[in-house]
């Protein structure tokens, strides 16, 4: 992250409603400036992610994702509009956070996360949300973000159950020590209310506000949400020593050895 | 021994409810219990175990709100009025 930067008169303007809050305040609200976000795809997930964290005023975003909206985009991605069907998903979002926020730096990429991009993608930010809908792009994000040692919120959803898992590489369980497999029953297509994509979407970037302005506790251990019936629980989830991705690195809780 | 199971996700469609009570002797293992399911639920079999009768490895498994380790699921026995919570991966995004 670069050196808290200055809020200049508009921007203190902007955000005091949240510089109200007594531990975050002017020192929180340059943090924010001065931090890079990747989100990795801007769907029902990561779409509410990326318009709340331009909201708060995180100094630059990077978007990744590939391909057109949609019709049948629209249920959930809020970020898209029914006039730009058939247009750039990242291209609608630069100008639809824009438009909401002119101070945020917005870098478009028009692509998914894949081997070839993902250490520039990674290098480039210093937090992360991962929202695709593909556990080889979610295990492969993880992979690069242990290795450069970023911070990454995991943000997933399915019908009206919902997952968040914020890892810090060497400090906490990472996305591999969950499944060290990629999952052969996960359907690239799956039942999705927008408002429940969006509900762990806004906690993914409540995750990262807080790690990046350093207030609160980050999320330790993998939230778990049925929204059928509210029922919100936290399991603990320890590192695996023996993880593939992160067992060889820093020290942390590692009492969930297995294979 | 009567035990609670409860099905999310993936899992909940594909069984076709939430929630089950299974009855099985004391003492019985975790391990021992999804195979059990595996095969009261052929249709969920190889969500909950492997070809070889192994623990899926990406199925997360929490006893009454824990996490429990595949490798402990053999060591791990259940008592009366366990809750046993079975996760399938998901990453809608």
């Amino acid at each position: 992250m670069q050196p808290s930067p200055e809020l200049t008169p508009i921007e203190r303007d902007r955000y005091t409603w949240q510089m109200w809050s007594p531990d975050f305040g002017e020192a929180g609200q340059r943090r924010l400036k001065g931090a890079t976000v990747l989100v990795s795809r801007i769907g029902g997930v990561g779409g509410t992610a990326a318009i709340q964290l331009a909201a708060a005023g995180i100094g630059r975003l990077i978007l990744a994702h590939a391909g057109n909206v949609r019709l049948s985009d629209l249920n959930r991605q809020i970020l898209m509009t029914t006039e730009s069907v058939g247009t750039s998903r990242v291209e609608t979002a630069r100008q639809r956070l824009h438009a909401l926020n002119p101070h945020v730096e917005v870098e478009i990429v028009p692509e998914n996360v894949s081997e070839e991009n993902v250490a520039r993608l990674v290098g480039g930010c210093d937090a992360i949300v991962s929202a695709a809908p593909l556990f080889a792009e979610r295990l492969l994000l993880n992979r690069e973000a242990v290795r450069q040692k970023k911070p990454l919120v995991d943000s997933a959803m399915y019908d009206f159950d919902a997952r968040l898992m914020t890892i810090r590489p060497g400090k906490s369980a990472c996305l591999a020590c969950l499944y060290p497999e990629l999952p052969p029953h996960w359907k690239r297509e799956f039942p999705v209310f927008g408002a429940v994509a969006s509900t762990v979407g806004a906690l993914a970037a409540l995750e990262i506000i807080k790690l990046v302005a350093g207030v609160g506790e980050p999320l330790d251990g993998l939230l778990t949400m049925d929204l059928r019936d509210m029922t919100f629980r936290t399991l603990a989830y320890p590192r695996r020593p023996d993880c593939a991705v992160c067992g060889s690195i820093g020290k942390g809780d590692t009492a969930h050895g297995c294979e | 021994m009567t035990l609670r199971v409860q099905y999310t996700a993936q899992l909940r469609t594909v069984v076709g409810h939430a929630e089950e009570v299974v009855e099985l002797s004391e003492g019985t293992s975790l391990a021992e219990l999804l195979a059990h399911l595996a095969a009261r639920h052929p249709d969920a079999g190889s969500h909950l175990v492997t070809n070889t009768g192994q623990i899926r490895p990406s199925l997360l498994v929490a006893l009454n709100g824990t996490a429990v380790a595949r490798c402990a699921a053999s060591s791990t026995t259940l008592h009366e009025g366990d809750v046993v919570a079975l996760l399938p991966p998901i990453a809608g995004g």
